[in-house]
């Protein structure tokens, strides 16, 4: 006879509530797993989907996605000319905030040299590849404008020539796929306004240190503030080119920093991806910590509403054995229910694509989080078996 | 033939200045089919007494001898003495202490498949034992749903469950209305006579003692009547 089973059937709802509530809780444990992983994923996910052997970036700079970084887009060219370098191309990425679909929404906009077709587009799925100079887009389907669409970005009007899936930059938006010059544009124009007012400063500026109206308006182009600069320089290794050879080269001679797609996915997960870790595993832990104590206390009450019942066993003659395997069990029903439940839910969310980040569940994680909760509705089991145990079977007596 | 019999029991709580003694010079013996009632005032030393006889107090000094087996001079452990009082002894409560997530036939089979008797067997004697105390239209019935005096009837059975040669029950009539107590009290004598089972009531209950076959009444720990 199960006495464990017998309970939980008798008092069904208020297992069952018992139950739903921790397993809601254990949902926002799963989650946050799945909210870190994801990030993750997302963080990575577009340098591990550039094409590209090495990241040329700014001298001194952790970029182009940890830190800004901005080179002359003309750098590409002497990068180019390193021994070693197969092929170079410009790259310029950045996050705006723009009407599109209908919808105000923030995405990330990515340039690069459509010819060299480095820094491409990855996972398209519908379309094809950026083939123009200009006017042609691949957009993330997150975006919600559709294939042939034509949207207007800055001045200029864009047709959606591909689509992509789950293309995400480091915080999870969208991405936008532009040629060079048309993400340049984007990002650099300035409406009328700007630049009359720069122009009237650096006018000024001319004026006051001496120059004639004629000589400061002759002057003044070379004051504009620079329109072609990039994020980061694509490379190309030759086939049988030692990397750090290379690397060693463009640092040396021409001052810029130089990272492997490998150290790029370093600094990332170590630098702007580890507070967030930390962050959500601080959260993870103390969930977990609130799951056990909730469990330990329901348990503890479900023991002391026994606690006549369970002295009569023992007047009876009950070994502990009996007595201690129904605390158990029920203690490792609500546990392992309650993971379920929240094991399931976490799982609808992520299923349901309405969750606003990327989710992603690794089994390790997910039976570590159970590990622990069996481990915690263990010893909550334990703390009150030691109760009942402790219970005097002269308890039972008495009215 | 004693199926009881305490000589010279003496219960002390706490050492030195602070020692209580709440038994002292118990002796008597019950026989089988006798019906024995314990009556006496509150801290007389019922429940004290009764505890000892349940095998849960050990006494400070006598003998308690249950079945013919002197319990604390055999050299047994805890787990036997448990062993023992399972097999022997029947216990009848005052709030009845039905298992309330169990059916009445649950309750009964309960203490049998503790004793290693198979759920389907037990179950199966557990009806024969509501039938006999003529409850068995109950048996599938959880104790919440049940009257004091339906409920005090399984918990009859319950104590019949494994057959046992004494019964102790703690004032079973004194949640029960007059009409009930009776028919409790009838359903005791009915076991004792008919099982040869020795029972031990303890009682405040004066208009039950008619029914005994013997009555003691404690007094500051010892006897004050002894027939």
């Amino acid at each position: 006879m199960n006495l464990a089973a017998k309970d939980v059937l008798m008092h069904f709802g208020k297992f069952l509530a018992t139950i739903m509530g921790v397993g809601l809780l254990l949902t926002i444990v799963l989650v946050m797993n799945g909210i870190y992983r994801g990030i993750v994923a997302d963080g990575v996910w577009l340098i591990q989907n550039t094409e590209t052997d090495l990241w040329v970036v700014e001298n001194g700079r952790g970029g182009p996605f940890n830190e800004q970084s901005r080179l002359n887009t003309d750098v590409y060219k002497s990068v180019a000319a390193t021994p070693g370098v197969l092929n170079a191309g410009p790259f310029i990425t950045y996050t705006v905030q723009r009407d599109i679909a209908g919808r105000n929404q923030q995405f990330t906009v990515i340039g690069f040299d459509v010819f060299s077709g480095l820094g491409g587009p990855k996972n398209i799925v519908a379309g094809r590849d950026i083939q123009s100079a200009h006017y042609e887009a691949v957009v993330d389907m997150k975006l919600g404008v559709r294939l042939g669409e034509q949207f207007r970005l800055g001045v200029h009007d864009y047709t959606v020539v591909g689509l992509t899936k789950q293309a995400v930059d480091t915080m999870g938006n969208p991405l936008l796929y532009l040629a060079l010059h048309d993400a340049q544009e984007v990002l650099f124009e300035q409406d009328n306004q700007t630049i009359y007012a720069a122009e009237a400063a650096s006018l000024q500026k001319l004026l006051d240190a001496g120059y004639s109206q004629d000589q400061a308006q002759r002057l003044l182009p070379f004051f504009s503030s620079p329109k072609n600069t990039i994020s980061a320089v694509l490379v190309k290794l030759a086939p049988s080119t030692d990397v750090s050879d290379v690397s060693g080269n463009i640092h040396d001679w021409l001052y810029l920093n130089v990272f492997t797609p490998d150290e790029e996915i370093q600094l990332m997960i170590g630098g702007r991806l580890k507070r967030i870790a930390m962050t959500i595993g601080l959260f993870r832990i103390m969930l977990v910590i609130v799951a056990i104590v909730i469990i330990a206390l329901i348990v503890y009450v479900i023991t002391i509403e026994k606690i006549r019942s369970i002295a009569t066993l023992k007047l009876i003659g009950a070994s502990n054995l009996v007595i201690m395997r129904m605390i158990f069990e029920q203690s490792i029903t609500i546990t392992v229910a309650s993971f379920g439940v929240g094991c399931g839910l976490s799982h609808f969310l992520q299923m349901s694509g309405k969750f606003p980040r990327s989710l992603e569940f690794l089994p390790f994680d997910t039976l570590l989080v159970f590990g622990v909760m069996l481990l915690g509705g263990s010893i909550a089991s334990l703390f009150a078996i030691w109760i009942a145990l402790r219970t005097p079977p002269s308890l039972a007596l008495g009215g | 033939m004693a199926v009881l019999k305490v000589t010279g029991l003496e219960k002390v709580f706490g050492e030195g200045r602070l020692a209580v003694t709440a038994l002292k010079d118990i002796e008597f013996s019950v026989q089988q089919g006798e019906l024995m009632a314990l009556l006496g005032p509150s801290g007389s030393g019922k429940t004290t007494l009764l505890l000892c006889i349940s095998l849960i107090l050990e006494p400070s000094s006598g003998h308690i001898m249950i079945n013919g087996q002197d319990i604390y001079k055999n050299g047994w452990t805890g787990v036997d003495i448990r062993c023992f009082r399972r097999e022997n002894i029947g216990f009848i409560f005052q709030a009845h202490n039905l298992i309330p997530f169990l059916t009445a036939v649950e309750n009964v089979a309960l203490i049998m498949t503790l004793n290693g008797v198979s759920d389907k067997a037990a179950k199966k004697q557990a009806m024969e034992l509501l039938e006999y105390l003529e409850i068995s239209h109950r048996a599938r019935a959880l104790p919440g749903t049940m009257s004091g005096g339906e409920q005090q009837r399984v918990a009859i059975a319950r104590a019949l469950a494994n057959q046992p040669v004494l019964i102790l029950a703690d004032e079973p009539t004194a949640a029960l209305d007059t009409e009930r107590g009776m028919k409790v009290m009838g359903l005791l004598k009915k076991i004792a006579r008919e099982r040869g089972t020795a029972v031990i009531t303890v009682t405040h209950d004066h208009r039950m003692i008619a029914g005994f076959d013997t009555v003691r009444e404690l007094n500051d720990g010892r006897f004050i009547i002894t027939p």
